[in-house]
This record gives C-alpha cells, sequence and structure tokens, in this order.
C-alpha cells in the first residue's frame, strides 16, 4: 500500500506566550492510500486541529507531516498553497462554497486555478456531478440548494483537484439524517471504487460506523487507533 | 483562463451588496462630477478672460514706440506707422486693427479730480477691434460731427458724480512738455467686467486728442485682432522681424496676469482634484475593508482550497476597479449635462462675491466649458486613487490565515 500521509511527533500549542494550550500532542499518524478514516473525540481533543495540520492550513510547532514524500511543515506560504491545490481536497463542515458561482463553477473553480483545459473540465465535472447525482443542478447557485446538496457539490470540488486525499472537517454536522446517509454513500463509494482517501473529523456516530479505521483522540493524543468495533467498546463517542 | 475567473467573481462580488456597491459608485460618480465641475468652472472662467482680455482690452498684438511705454511720454509716437498700417491691411491673418494716442492725465470736476488714462480713438474701427459701442451703459456714445466728447467708466463717473451730458476738464501734457487742458462732455458711460479699467480709462475722439497733444496724424498705439488665436506667436515674430525698432508685445505680454492665471489654474484644480480624490479614498478604503472582513471565511477558503494570494490580491482590486469604471461614465455624463444647462443659461455668481470678481477683471456670469482635454488624466486620476485606496483592504485579504478566517 502506498503512503499518503506521515506525521510524525506533530505538536500544536496555541497561546505559548500567554495561557498555553496544548491542543496536539506528540501525534504519530500513518495513513495509507485508499484509507476511509475517522478522527473522533470530544470537543477539544484536538480533532481539527489535527486536520488542519496534516492539511497544511497550519503548522505544527514541533514534528513533520509528510505527504506523498514532501514534508509540507518546510514549504513556504505560497508552495503549501500551490500544494494543497494539487494533493488535498476539502470538505468543511458548513459547505463553503462561493455564493456567487453556479454549482458548476464551484466545482470548475479549482481545476482551472490549476489550468487544466476547457475541454477535460467539462469532461470532469460532467463525471463528478454525475458520481453525486445532481447532474440536474450544475447551473443553480448554492443558495438554491439543499444543505445536503451543498455539501455533495463540495464533494465534487474536492475531487475535482484529483487530490491525494480528502480532509473532511465534520462533512455531516449541518446535515439531516437522509441527506447524511445520502453523502456517506457517495464518499464510500468513491472510497471503494477509486481507492480515494477519506479522513473525517466527526462526532457523527454514522460516519464512525462506516469508518474502517477510527482514531479517538483525547487531550490531543491519540487514545486508540482501531476498527469500529472496538471504538464503540472502548470509547462511547457522543456529540 | 485565471483572468476570466478573477473578473467573473470579481464582477459578481460587488453585486452581492448591491447597496453598498451603489454607494461606491457614487460616491466615485459624485467625486467626478465635482472635480470636473471645477474645471469646468475654472475652465468657463478662464477662456471668458481670455477672450475679454483679446476682444475688450488689449487685442492679440499690440505696437508701441520702444519708449512710449516707460513713462507714456507722448513724444513716442510709432515711427513709420503709415508703413506699418499698409503692411497689416495685406496681412490675411490680420482680421481688423484700429490706431490710437494715448495720455496720461487728470479728469477734474467740481467736486474732485482722479487720474485717467486717455485714449483717443477712431470710434469706428476701435468698436470692431474692442466692441466699446457694446460697452456703453448709458448715452449714445461718440457722434459725428460733435467736438470734445468723453466716454467713461461707470467706476469713475459714480466716483466723480458724472451723467452723461456732465461736463469734466482733462489735463495732460502735450508732444513739447506743456501742460493742456481742455473740457470735454460725458457722451456715454461704460461699464466692463474689469472694474479697475472702468475707473482708470477714458476715450475721446482721436482728431479731439491730437489737437491737444499737438500731434500730425502720429499714434502711440496700434491693436491688431488676429484670425485665429493661434497665429499670435508667428505674426508676432513675423512683426518683430520686419519692424525691429518697434514694441511688438502680445496680449499675454500686456496682460501678464491672465498668462500667469491660466499656468496657475491646473495646478489649483489639482488641489481641488486631489482632496476630493482624498475624501473618495477614505469612502473606498472603508466600504472595501468591510467587504474584505464580511468575506473572511469564503477568502480563508479560497486559500484554503489553493487560489494564490496574488489571485485574491487581483480579485480585490479588480472588484475595486469595476466598482470605479461603472461609476466613471455616471460622472462623466452627469457633469457633462449639468455643464450644458450652465454654460447655455451661465451660473451668476453675483451674490456670491461678483463684485469682487469683478475687481479682478472676471464676470460675475460663469459659463462653465466642459473640460474634453482633461477627462482622460481625471479618469486616470479617479481611477487610482480607487486602486491605491484598495490596497489597504487588499493587503488585509491577503494577510488573512486560512485557519483562522475559516473559524470566522
Amino acid at each position: 500500500m502506498k503512503t499518503v500521509i506521515d506525521a510524525h511527533n506533530i505538536k500544536k500549542i496555541y497561546n505559548p506566550e500567554t495561557v498555553p494550550v496544548v491542543a496536539v500532542n506528540n501525534v504519530h499518524l500513518h495513513l495509507e492510500r485508499g484509507e476511509f478514516t475517522a478522527l473522533v473525540g470530544p470537543s477539544g481533543s484536538g480533532k481539527t486541529t489535527l486536520l488542519n495540520l496534516i492539511g497544511g492550513l497550519d503548522k505544527p510547532d514541533n514534528g513533520s507531516v509528510i505527504i506523498n514524500g514532501v514534508d509540507i511543515t518546510r514549504l513556504s506560504a505560497n508552495k503549501l498553497i500551490d500544494f494543497r491545490l494539487h494533493n488535498i481536497g476539502f470538505v468543511f463542515q458548513s459547505f463553503n462554497l462561493i455564493p456567487v458561482l453556479s454549482a458548476r463553477e464551484n466545482v470548475e473553480l479549482i481545476m482551472q486555478l490549476q489550468h487544466v483545459k476547457k475541454a477535460e473540465i467539462n469532461v470532469r465535472v460532467t463525471s463528478l456531478f454525475r458520481q453525486i447525482g445532481l447532474e440536474d443542478k450544475m447551473d443553480v447557485r448554492p443558495a438554491q440548494l439543499s444543505g445536503g446538496q451543498q455539501q455533495r457539490i463540495a464533494v465534487a470540488r474536492a475531487l475535482a483537484s484529483r487530490p491525494q486525499f480528502i480532509l473532511a472537517d465534520e462533512p455531516t454536522a449541518n446535515l439531516d439524517t437522509k441527506s447524511a446517509d445520502n453523502l456517506l454513500d457517495i464518499m464510500a463509494k468513491l472510497n471503494k471504487e477509486e481507492n480515494m482517501t477519506f479522513i473525517f473529523s466527526t462526532h457523527d456516530q454514522r460516519v464512525i460506523e462506516r469508518a474502517r479505521r477510527v482514531v479517538t483522540l483525547v487531550d490531543g493524543q491519540i487514545h486508540t487507533d482501531s476498527s469500529p468495533v472496538s471504538v464503540h467498546a472502548d470509547y462511547p463517542v457522543t456529540a | 483562463m485565471n483572468v476570466i475567473i478573477i473578473i467573473q467573481m470579481a464582477w459578481r462580488n460587488i453585486w452581492r451588496n448591491k447597496v453598498r456597491s451603489l454607494i461606491i459608485i457614487s460616491s466615485v460618480a459624485i467625486g467626478l462630477v465635482a472635480g470636473l465641475f471645477v474645471l469646468s468652472l475654472y475652465k468657463g472662467i478662464l477662456e471668458d478672460r481670455v477672450r475679454t482680455v483679446i476682444d475688450r482690452e488689449v487685442s492679440h498684438l499690440q505696437v508701441h514706440h520702444v519708449r512710449f511705454k516707460e513713462d507714456f511720454d507722448p513724444k513716442y509716437v510709432i515711427p513709420g506707422k503709415d508703413e506699418l498700417i499698409e503692411h497689416l491691411h495685406h496681412l490675411p491673418t490680420v482680421k481688423v486693427f484700429t490706431s490710437r494716442t494715448v495720455a496720461q492725465g487728470m479728469l477734474a470736476t467740481g467736486t474732485g479730480s482722479s487720474a485717467i488714462q486717455l485714449v483717443g480713438v477712431d470710434p469706428e474701427q476701435e468698436n470692431q477691434v474692442s466692441g466699446l459701442n457694446a460697452k456703453l451703459k448709458d448715452g449714445k456714445g461718440f457722434s459725428n460731427g460733435k467736438k470734445n466728447q468723453l466716454l467713461i467708466g461707470k467706476k469713475l463717473a459714480d466716483k466723480m458724480h458724472l451723467k452723461v451730458g456732465s461736463k469734466a476738464i482733462l489735463t495732460f501734457i502735450d508732444k513739447e512738455s506743456n501742460i493742456v487742458s481742455g473740457a470735454f462732455r460725458v457722451a456715454g458711460i461704460y461699464q466692463t467686467d474689469n472694474t479697475p479699467m472702468d475707473e482708470r480709462i477714458a476715450f475721446v475722439k482721436q482728431d479731439d486728442l491730437r489737437l491737444y497733444l499737438s500731434l500730425d496724424g502720429e499714434v502711440h498705439e496700434i491693436a491688431i485682432l488676429l484670425q485665429k488665436d493661434g497665429d499670435v506667436e508667428d505674426v508676432q515674430a513675423a512683426l518683430k522681424s520686419k519692424y525691429p525698432e518697434l514694441k511688438i508685445e502680445s496680449w499675454k505680454e500686456i496682460s501678464p496676469e491672465t498668462k500667469l492665471m491660466i499656468e496657475t489654474t491646473d495646478q489649483y484644480s489639482l488641489i481641488f482634484i486631489i482632496i476630493i480624490m482624498l475624501a473618495l479614498s477614505f469612502g473606498i478604503v472603508n466600504t472595501m475593508l468591510m467587504a474584505v472582513l464580511e468575506r473572511s471565511r469564503e477568502i480563508g477558503m479560497l486559500l484554503a482550497l489553493g487560489m494564490n494570494r496574488v489571485k485574491i490580491f487581483s480579485m480585490i482590486l479588480t472588484e475595486t476597479v469595476f466598482l470605479t469604471i461603472t461609476g466613471v461614465p455616471t460622472g462623466v455624463f452627469a457633469t457633462w449635462v449639468i455643464v450644458k444647462i450652465y454654460h447655455r443659461h451661465g451660473l451668476d455668481i453675483s451674490a456670491l462675491g461678483g463684485q469682487a470678481m469683478s475687481e479682478f477683471g472676471f464676470s460675475s456670469m460663469i459659463y462653465p466649458a466642459f473640460p474634453w482635454e482633461k477627462i482622460l488624466s481625471q479618469m486616470l486620476i479617479v481611477l487610482m486613487a480607487a486602486l491605491l485606496s484598495s490596497l489597504i483592504p487588499a493587503i488585509k485579504a491577503i494577510g488573512l490565515r486560512p485557519v483562522e478566517a475559516l473559524q470566522k
């Protein structure tokens, strides 16, 4: 199996000068291609911080994050932006689609930033919208879509750049049950059929149940790293 | 392709908050209207002043004896004036000209006296060159066959309590340096926009004055009106070359204050425009900062997804450019309409210091002229001000850290 993420001994402290808060403490995490992993833990356990560090949105105070052989903690801010563009897909809790662009344009944006040719963009956009089941909503603005539909567009946008992996921060938190199930179906299918790597931070039991690997964080440290069944037994996760 | 995305996003972004965008567009338009209208007023005042100087006061060119203007001694008549006049008759660039006899003297009445410059004119020629009859406010002016008639300015008439028909004694020095006096009757009272001139210059018939000055057909001054304003330098140079013994001056040399005004107006208007642009800039900075702060989360998301800082920066700048270039045509058109109306009907500022304007030789009725030649520079100034103003919000945007912005 190909290693996608290799986080070594990463540590993140907020407010080091005033009231230090250790958000992530000496975490080692190794993920391989095709994993469907959930990061779980109570609020403040460091899930989102760990996700931000892996995604290159934040820099650790200590340790390294190697993605596809590149230590992203050593990249300059501008190179990191470019690295994210070509290697990492993001799905945010509150969708974060650009309201002034249509669903299609939101998905196209990433590819345009990557300088993908127009013809190829069209092929990929059509394919992505078929995968998420929203072919009839391509020209609709986000405000006219339901939360579930917006999150599916966000998944399509994350996939559009053909990333090494997709980081999803609480992707089902703002969705109703049906929409959440629908979204998880799509992501599970992409994982299974295209071997796309997904890492979620979540409180959602449904996500945890679908995950093939569950990493539990407590006080910024990995508490357990196992299958969902053992997680339920060791550490019942509730929102 | 990325340029198109930035343009597309910027254009749509400015319409996310229509009221705010319309406020900026209106500010740009109003700022431009203010700046351009001031330029229009300056241009109107200047054009009016230049026309007055040329058509009513000094003409395009004046010819004198080289020493005449040192102390206006009547003995310094124009040498070879007949040949010069003959030459002027044949110059196609010359529209019309007149000769004058000039003397410095005193006007006395029972109530007092006043220093004046007495100008002896050929009424018909003078009317063609300086529109003397058009300036008359009272009286009929010079009449054929009547001797010792006098035209005085309203200011002088008021000062000396003179009316049409009143008598005044004029005293001056003749060609032989003898003091001579004569009784003249006021045949008309003129009024111009130049109050100092109205107080100082009095007109008599040239033949009458020559008699007192002991001149025999000689003249002190020839005023020349040309077909085109643009011919002044060429005709002046040609005459100077042909008549090196004469002093040939252009209106800019005779009326240096007008020349100075033309040269400094651009600087004054620039200062005024900079003040307007500063006010506009504060408005743009404030509004665009608000727009950036409201969209912090979205900008953070774009940074997270991989839109680099140059593109974010360009997007904010492009939004400002769009707001500006939407406001500019509105401002230019509005100014054009306003100027068109006032150019036709005039803007009467007599209630706002018209007397003061007149003291400096300006009309209290202003006819603004649209400054076409300055439109491009004004638009560039507005655009530059807008771009500079958007630098602060744009720098703020690219300074956002995605991890923090996404939590807002």
